[in-house]
């Protein structure tokens, strides 16, 4: 098997105003583009167009109107997407100059593409509930929870896992919202206005609605529905700030997986340099007033629903 | 496949039978056949592949797959003095087959470089007998909602339905008898893992038998009144896989009805461990390099029109020991 041609090394440059990374080579079209060439899209890369967001390739509309999605052939092709961009490596500003310090090196690390998106129907299927079985839980590298190889019907996608997943479980995903709450299992995904409002915990969230889980994708991390008003779900973030988004929003039950991340012991520099972080001074430094815990009031509910406006009656 | 052989099962409306057929394993333990002066032969050729094949330290997989199966292959190649309709079978590699069937209103067809191929002058007779071809009908295939049985599979457009046994028609050696696979890739992600082999094996045999079936029947779906038997035996140097199919039916659109069958061996080691580099435990040599080499007890058969031996395991260790093991058996095809 021929090896990837390594990226050359990349002299820093100073970009135009507007873009903060531009690659340095040719990128091949996305494989939403090749879906009826349906080979194993070996060596497809796909560019990235601000520092860690989502990869995408050029041509492509961000991901929330994206259709397409890489099939089963994708996920476990043998040329796996490797992460691009240079995230491992310090970015520059539009100045220039290096804006976070302390990020560079890191070892090398397999990108899985994660469907964030529970709601995803397979092409030509009805927007209809429909169960997947979880085929196997993985480590990912490339963030702190653990991700889940679900199979249904014709595909296979990545998920979040949640906390409790297990290999050969069944899972749910159902748009409808009934009249009377539904008794969800762990790691089954439903409309918040399904969803009992209790001390449930959520874990990815869209808002607004299609758009793709946007909340909590953190190891152990999870949400709690607390009301449901009016057509509309508060919902509390990890932060305990609240949230308020339409009761058509997806979520999925359960905490994330991994759930004892924040107890492990690093145990030396090299393993920090392993995950891609540079020394850095001031540690040991006096520190001024922006340093420190801060007890604060909550910030108001952050509210991502368009209500009409009352106007006053006359 | 996602599924392995349960999904290849469900593709090509077949029932799984664990181990060979009983007409197979009595040629196999059959003891008149002599089988003592191939016990040397086979340690050769194991050791050829795998200790002596090469200028650097060990031989990698790509190299000693295929010497491994040419060796084995030259051996049974010896015996058609004895049963001279061993040789009115031909080698070929790189034949590629074509078949199409359509299950369920879902249209399959198998394409592609199908391994090595063994033909014949003279087909396989049937191994399962009519009762046992009719109580197939009774057996229910295995679905696994909520996946379907078409995951993994490419979807392509298909312009033309074609079915093609590789070769033209008046070729002497037509009949297809065995398939022959090679894990060899170096890479572990790159070979098939030991389910997945089998399900491909299936996959290819079933290929195999039904572009014949419609070539010698023509393309209606009916149940066989010749039932067509291809076997395939596949490995990745070390693990063999033995498998036996029979295909019953080309009418495979509907779940119901008569069903092929398929026997699987699955799983058998040639021999447990090759040392290549001597093993040194505190300034002690525990394996001596070159001509160490442990055998299992596990029998190894070899498809070449079903010859096959049961190897006893015998081990050069240092401590000078042999064990003793029973007596390697071989049998023939049942072709003559």
């Amino acid at each position: 098997m021929a090896r990837r041609p390594r990226p050359r090394s990349r002299r820093r440059r100073a970009a135009p105003p507007g873009i903060s990374y531009r690659p340095a080579r040719p990128v091949p079209p996305c494989p939403r583009h090749r879906r009826c060439a349906l080979a194993a899209p070996s060596g497809v890369l796909l560019v990235g167009r601000s520092p860690g967001a989502r990869p995408r390739c050029r041509a492509c509309p961000p991901v929330a109107a994206a259709a397409g999605w890489p099939l089963g052939a994708a996920l476990h092709n043998t040329r796996p997407l490797w992460k691009c961009g240079q995230v491992d490596r310090p970015l520059p500003c539009p100045a220039g100059r290096l804006r976070v310090r302390g990020i560079g090196g890191g070892h090398k690390r397999r990108y899985r593409m994660i469907d964030f998106q529970r709601l995803r129907y397979e092409e030509g299927a009805p927007p209809e509930p429909f169960t997947e079985k979880v085929i196997n839980v993985r480590y990912d590298p490339c963030r702190s929870a653990d991700i889940a190889l679900v199979a249904g019907g014709n595909r296979k996608r990545w998920i979040i896992a949640t906390e409790n997943m297990q290999p050969g479980d069944s899972i749910t995903n159902s748009p409808h919202i009934g009249r009377m709450a539904v008794s969800a299992n762990e790691g089954d995904a439903y409309p918040l206005g399904a969803l009992p409002c209790r001390h449930a915990d959520l874990q990815p969230v869209k808002s607004p609605p299609g758009k793709g889980a946007q909340y909590y994708s953190s190891s152990s991390t999870c949400g709690v529905l607390l009301r449901k008003v009016n057509g509309t779900a508060i919902v509390q973030l990890p932060s305990k700030r609240q949230m308020q988004v339409l009761e058509t929003c997806v979520a999925t039950v359960g905490r994330v997986s991994n759930v004892d991340h924040n107890k492990r012991v690093i145990g030396k520099a090299g393993r920090n340099r392993w995950l891609g972080k540079r020394p850095h001074t001031g540690l040991w430094h006096r520190k001024g007033g922006w340093a420190g815990r801060k007890i604060r009031p909550l910030p108001p509910m952050k509210s991502y629903v368009n209500l009409p406006r009352v106007k006053a009656m006359d | 496949m996602l599924e392995g052989v349960r999904q290849a099962q469900w593709l090509t409306k077949t029932k799984l039978v664990e181990g060979l057929p009983p007409a197979v394993q009595g040629i196999m333990d059959n003891p008149d056949l002599g089988l003592q002066e191939l016990e040397e032969r086979a340690k050769h050729a194991v050791s050829h592949a795998r200790l002596w094949d090469t200028a650097e330290v060990a031989p990698r997989r790509e190299q000693y797959c295929p010497v491994l199966f040419e060796n084995l292959i030259h051996i049974c190649r010896l015996m058609s003095g004895k049963y001279p309709s061993l040789s009115k079978r031909m080698l070929s590699r790189n034949c590629r087959i074509a078949a199409t069937w359509e299950r369920e209103s879902t249209l399959l067809q198998v394409r592609g470089l199908s391994g090595i191929l063994m033909n014949s002058k003279t087909p396989i007779p049937p191994v399962a007998s009519k009762e046992e071809i009719l109580a197939t009908k009774a057996h229910v295939l295995e679905t696994f909602y909520p996946i379907a049985p078409t995951i993994d599979l490419q979807e392509v457009n298909v312009y033309k339905e074609l079915n093609d046994t590789g070769f033209r028609d008046g070729y002497p050696y037509s009949h297809p008898h065995t398939l022959f696979f090679l894990e060899s890739a170096n890479v572990r992600t790159d070979r098939f893992r030991p389910e997945q082999l089998r399900a491909k094996m299936l996959m290819f045999a079933f290929g195999n038998a039904l572009a014949k079936a419609k070539a010698l029947h023509g393309n209606d779906p009916k149940v066989l009144e010749q039932p067509v038997v291809v076997q395939s035996i596949g490995t990745d140097g070390q693990l063999f896989q033995f498998m036996v199919f029979q295909l019953n039916t080309t009418d495979l659109v509907s779940n119901d009805g008569v069903k092929n069958l398929v026997w699987i061996d699955s799983d058998q080691n040639l021999y447990e461990k090759a040392q290549c580099v001597p093993e040194v435990k505190k300034g002690v040599v525990l394996v001596r390099k070159t001509w160490e080499m442990i055998l299992e007890m596990l029998p190894f058969h070899l498809g070449w029109g079903f010859e096959s031996w049961h190897r006893a395991a015998t081990g050069f260790e240092p401590a000078g020991g042999t064990r003793s093991g029973h007596w390697p058996h071989f049998y023939l095809s049942r072709c003559f």
